[in-house]
């Protein structure tokens, strides 16, 4: 792809094998700038695996990712393992796109500011005094500005959580990653977070969401990515994929989900 | 059989024989930790020479009684001409390095364990977390595998300095001068038995007390993301 | 001598001595341990039971031994129950002064130690032994010793068996403080062989030798009493 081109993330053939399982069979997908893209499909599909080989937390057998027209560089070792060629190419470019965990995986021994300037002072060695006024601009932004000097543990799930897409936004990234962001908490709590993410894409920003929650991602998504053992088996904007699905396995998918 | 007078010039001397004691300890619980520390690098290492080399040293070390080891290193090194003839005599012919250097060795065994345990104790999603922001390195073991650990070591750390406090009694029987040593002359040069003993075991008792309790206000201090919010 | 002839079996090796004294390390071990079973679980009855001076004299024990060195207390039992006996025995005429059996010194020695920290173990296993299986076993009209006997104590010891492998191999070691009493452990042993041939290196590893080998075999001991012990427990979902 040629960088001219404007896409935020390309990802291209990627395939992911563990022990003798193949979990991801090549999977490809485009994201322009401002694109939300939430990444259906069932358990075992592959779809957190998917997002967790964009940033590296697992490592790709075969394929290509692209970060705002940066390739990440791969290489195989003598036993023929795929590893990345260069770690501080995968430090940048991991401090370039956020992620937002299922468990929320907050920083259990700093505070909610403490987390949020972290990262932001000492991988992209910001002044902290920037980072300081900005954290608590996105915590006022997700809503809890009262929970500034308190600890993750004195939070509810929801709240952990709004922290954690605080944190992920204080990286300033070009990419957002969200695992299951709301699989973990009550349902009371997930309105709270779903309301947070509606904003973040309205505002524009560029989003990869792996959820269950359909009615959100039919609401808020550009495009739908469904994911059918390791292959992606359905893929278009949510009006024309709910509304008239041509895939058996996706219209079963959907019967299953309303269940 | 106990005679305030007795109980005053015992407690005095043994006290000035604390020196000895707390240097013992100090020195080995201090030079334990680094040398557990590397033993704890090697076990998690993943390169298997050194991993096996550190599970042996910690079967060796935790499987046979501290006393052993003292003696080997203080009357077993010291037999070898090779030894007395090498660099290291001038260190290893006093009794206070040679009792130094075992509880230093025993006490890193045991300190490695803990190291490892802390380490295997942090939460793998912080970790994750972490790299997904970018840290690697050092600097992802600074900022979040170490404090996370250090704060999981506490409480197990607490025991093994005062175990090694209690340890520290054997090296009377290297011809160290530390509280027990001194306790027990004091009962042979007066014959009174209990006095000694009692006044050495308060001594000791004390000392473990006041260090628990540091230990605890340290994890006190440490731990504000554990209590409860104060309103 | 090489040291193989001197460990051996043959004229003037103390191969012999060595088992004879890894025999009676683990006597006086075992016996130490029974002690401090005796009394952990008197303690840990005690704080059980809510009752607070029991409790309280409990608590006070176990703290007590905690934070005494155990080479202190070693000598204090011996040399301090040694001083009664011989008073006692001068009050009946005899001269002189009369020690206490090592061995019996010893065991009590390790056995109030390691009762110190026995206390815990019983007192987190009784706790672990499920409240329901205690109800369903008063409902069906047990009686208190009855369920003692069958329910409870079967219970504790299942969930015990890790702390007390631990424990055990603290015993083992601790054993070896014995041998300024001068009973004929391990140690002491090694002590003699040295002092008597001039190889200390020889004989403390190989007395070390034989303390691993004790604690190599205690662990496949308990790992299999464990393993047994455990067959009809419920294990956490992992």
């Amino acid at each position: 792809m040629p960088e001219a081109s404007g896409y935020a993330l390309t990802v291209s053939g990627l395939r992911k094998r563990f022990g003798a399982l193949e979990v991801l069979k090549g999977v490809s997908l485009n994201a322009r700038e401002g694109d939300v893209i939430s990444i259906l499909g069932s358990s075992g599909s592959g779809k957190s695996t998917l997002l967790r080989c964009i940033n590296l937390l697992e490592t790709p057998d075969e394929g290509v990712v692209t970060v705002a027209g940066e390739t990440i560089l791969m290489r195989k070792t003598r036993d023929g393992r795929a590893v990345p060629a260069d770690r501080h190419q995968v430090d940048r470019i991991r401090s370039e796109l956020g992620m937002v965990f299922q468990s929320f995986n907050l920083w259990s021994h700093m505070t909610i500011l403490e987390n949020l300037i972290e990262a932001p002072i000492h991988v992209q060695k910001r002044p902290r005094a920037e980072c300081l006024e900005e954290a608590r601009a996105l915590l006022a932004k997700v809503g809890i500005s009262d929970k500034t000097d308190f600890y993750p543990i004195h939070l509810s799930g929801g709240q952990q959580q709004r922290a954690a897409i605080a944190r992920a936004l204080a990286m300033r990234p070009k990419v957002m990653l969200f695992d299951e962001p709301t699989s973990a908490l009550d349902p009371e709590l997930v309105g709270e977070v779903l309301r947070v993410m509606r904003s973040l894409a309205e505002e524009g920003r560029t989003m990869l969401i792996v959820t269950h929650e359909m009615g959100f991602a039919r609401d808020v998504s550009d495009r739908i990515v469904f994911l059918d053992q390791g292959l992606v088996e359905a893929e278009g904007p949510p009006a024309e994929l709910f509304g008239d699905p041509k895939s058996d396995r996706f219209r079963q998918f959907i019967a299953k989900e309303r269940a | 059989m106990m005679s305030l007078a007795l109980i005053w010039t015992t407690f005095l001397r043994l006290m000035a024989a604390l020196q000895v004691t707390l240097s013992v300890w100090a020195l080995s619980v201090f030079i334990g930790a680094f040398i557990g520390a590397g033993v704890t690098w090697m076990r998690v290492s993943g390169v298997k020479p050194l991993g096996w080399f550190a599970r042996a040293y910690i079967f060796v070390v935790r499987g046979a009684p501290l006393l052993v080891q003292l003696f080997v290193v203080y009357y077993g090194l010291s037999s070898f001409p090779a030894i007395r003839a090498s660099v290291f005599w001038p260190f290893l012919r006093d009794a206070f390095n040679c009792a130094t250097l075992a509880c230093a060795l025993c006490t890193a065994a045991y300190q490695s364990e803990i190291f490892r345990g802390a380490l295997s104790g942090v939460p793998p999603g912080q970790v994750e977390a972490a790299r997904a922001c970018g840290m690697s390195g050092f600097l992802l073991f600074r900022r979040v595998i170490f404090p996370i650990a250090l704060r999981q070591a506490l409480p197990a750390y607490s025991t093994e300095v005062i175990s090694m406090v209690k340890a520290t009694a054997l090296v009377s029987l290297v011809t160290l001068w530390d509280v027990m040593s001194v306790a027990l002359k004091i009962r042979n040069d007066t014959l009174v038995t209990y006095t000694p003993l009692m006044v050495a075991g308060a001594i000791y008792f004390v000392l473990n007390y006041l260090i628990a309790r540091i230990f605890l206000l340290i994890e006190d201090w440490l731990s504000p993301h554990l209590r409860a919010r104060r309103a | 001598m090489d040291w193989l002839t001197a460990l051996g079996f043959g004229e003037g090796g103390w191969g012999p001595a060595l088992l004879d004294g890894a025999a009676m390390t683990l006597l006086v071990s075992s016996a130490g341990l029974a002690i401090g079973a005796a009394l952990g679980s008197l303690v840990a009855w005690a704080k059980l039971s809510g009752a607070r001076l029991a409790g309280a004299i409990g608590e006070g024990y176990a703290a007590l031994f905690r934070g005494l060195p155990e080479l202190l207390v070693v000598y204090f039992v011996y040399f301090g129950s040694s001083a009664l006996l011989t008073a006692a025995a001068h009050l009946l005429g005899v001269e002189g002064f009369v020690g206490v059996p090592a061995f019996g010194a010893g065991a009590l020695a390790v056995g109030v130690i390691s009762g110190a920290y026995q206390a815990e173990v019983f007192r987190g296993a009784f706790l672990a032994v499920a409240k329901g299986e205690l109800e369903a076993a008063r409902a069906v009209g047990m009686g208190r010793w009855l369920m003692f006997r069958r329910i409870i104590a079967p219970q504790v010891l299942r969930y015990a068996i890790p702390g007390l492998g631990n424990l055990w191999q603290v015993a083992l070691k601790d054993s070896s403080l014995i041998s300024v009493t001068g009973l004929a452990e391990l140690m002491r042993v090694s002590q003699l062989a040295s002092g008597a041939t001039h190889k200390p290196f020889t004989y403390y590893v190989a007395g070390g030798a034989l303390y691993l080998a004790l604690t190599a075999f205690s662990d496949r001991v308990f790992e299999f009493a464990e393993a047994r012990a455990t067959r009809g427990m419920r294990r956490e979902a992992t």
